[in-house]
């Protein structure tokens, strides 16, 4: 083998290999990033459906659930909707500030059986059941997005890429342990 | 239900005595034919021949006969039994529409189907039928080319109605993948159980979460631990399309096997299938049904 051959292929090995690989992580780090933004965006717009039909319900049952609609009006700061810049944290607080309100007319109305029975009201109910289910697809994708790129970053030598790009790890979002399970709405 | 079944397998005894003796007739009459050196010889083998022939074809017939009965009577018995409006045609099948909308499915140089049912349980609406597929295949010999038939699909299909509405195309398929050309994307899910035994293609990542539920999972791979060959489920427009290739022609006598309540057992065990995907998979939950 001549020695210019043996440059090129010393040059290939430790300089084009490389950053060949550098660049192909780098790029899937960054695809699983945006993965997770868009998973978390999925997140924002489950929250935001079931925030709207858990108005809905508010209204249906005011005259009958006064505490939960007190309640309600009292932790729903956000008249307007789900802000933007809310946190992960922040997003886990209201969903379960949403689950307590909604058990809470679960109990409330079991004594209503005129409300149970009428027909807005369980269009609105089954619209909440789909609502939920929804949402807790968007939290097991996002969670599943976090999962892979979790794993990545701690993995060597990904674990290199991901620390020089400023690729960090990212929070579950999790649900409350009555919530883990399938979405059981009996009336 | 004894009676009939006392009944059919007189019948059926007769019917396999005719192909039986038919068979051996023949054997006989052609052993003779080639072996016996004088004319007497030749002229009563090819008698014997025909004769034998013409028994085992009748024997055969009457058998074909006796086995459309006998799965009309007792398949219908055992459908209106548990399903509602529940109908069973053994000479229709499900259209080739039907078939391809599985989506996962290719498409056959030899289409055939029959043991049509259809009915509703808990509501949920179904069809199904038995399916045969095949592919041509032409080989080339010493004196030219070879045409020849490969089943590549050989099971039941069913179509539910599905209760929960949501964009987008689902596959889970034990083997292969999607045969459409859709922009299908391959969904690990959580279960790394599921994962292993099942590959999941949607359009939607979000609608694969949305269907397979933890609990669904469970259901589906339950539903393959009970069931022998290849499953496919196939998600489209709120319908639940189940493929299972496993090389049975469901509801069928065969020739020379006693029959006995195991028989109209195993019919039930391959109806009860049915029972089975609407209340393990929860298609009879409406609370997502849209109004």
């Amino acid at each position: 083998m001549s020695t210019e051959l043996l440059i090129v292929v010393l040059v290939v090995l430790l300089v084009v290999f490389p950053l060949f690989w550098y660049i192909g992580t780098m790029n899937s780090l960054r695809q699983l990033e945006v993965k997770v933004e868009e998973a978390e965006s999925g997140i924002d717009v489950a929250l935001t459906k079931r925030f709207d039909v858990l108005t809905k319900l508010i209204g249906a049952v005011k005259g009958y659930a006064k505490h939960e609609a007190e309640t309600f009006e009292n932790v729903t700061k956000w008249r307007a909707g789900l802000p933007k810049e809310l946190t992960l944290e922040q997003k886990q607080e209201f969903m379960s500030k949403m689950d307590g309100i909604q058990s809470g007319i679960n109990v409330a109305v079991e004594a209503y059986p005129e409300l149970k029975a009428e027909k807005s009201f369980l269009n609105l109910q089954q619209n909440i059941a789909d609502v939920e289910e929804h949402l807790q697809a968007a939290r097991r994708l996002y969670n599943s997005n976090v999962s892979t790129i979790n794993s990545k970053i701690v993995t060597f030598p990904t674990s290199i890429v991901a620390g020089m790009i400023n690729v960090s790890k990212k929070e579950f979002f999790e649900a409350e342990t009555s919530k883990r399970e399938d979405v059981e709405v009996s009336f | 239900m004894n009676k009939d079944l006392t009944k059919y397998a007189a019948t059926k005894k007769k019917s396999e005595q005719s192909v039986l003796i038919g068979g051996i007739a023949a054997i006989i009459g052609a052993i003779s034919f080639f072996t016996v050196p004088n004319q007497i010889g030749l002229i009563l083998g090819a008698v014997l021949f025909i004769i034998g022939i013409i028994f085992a074809v009748m024997g055969s017939v009457k058998f074909n006969k006796l086995s459309t009965n006998f799965k009309v009577d007792v398949v219908t018995e055992l459908v209106t039994s548990f399903v509602d409006e529940g109908k069973f045609d053994p000479h229709q099948g499900l259209p080739q529409g039907v078939v391809y909308a599985t989506e996962f499915l290719k498409r056959a140089d030899r289409f055939h189907s029959e043991d049509f049912l259809s009915g509703s349980m808990d509501g949920v609406q179904f069809i199904s039928s038995d399916v045969k597929l095949e592919e041509r295949h032409v080989e080339r010999t010493e004196n030219g080319t070879r045409e020849y038939y490969e089943t590549y699909f050989l099971g039941r299909i069913f179509r539910f109605e599905f209760n929960k509405s949501f964009e987008g195309y689902l596959q889970v398929l034990e083997k292969g993948r999607p045969v459409v050309k859709r922009k299908f994307n391959k969904v690990k899910l959580e279960s790394v159980v599921f994962n292993k035994k099942f590959k999941t293609f949607a359009t939607s990542e979000h609608s694969a979460f949305y269907v397979l539920t933890p609990h669904f999972m469970e259901a589906l791979m339950n539903f393959e631990k009970n069931n022998k060959g290849n499953i496919s489920f196939s998600f489209i427009d709120n319908h639940l399309f189940i493929g299972i290739n496993n090389f049975k022609d469901t509801f069928e006598l065969k020739m020379f096997r006693k029959l006995d309540e195991s028989v109209f057992e195993e019919f039930k065990r391959d109806l009860f299938v049915i029972k089975e995907v609407v209340s393990e998979l929860r298609l009879n939950n409406n609370i997502f049904k849209k109004e």
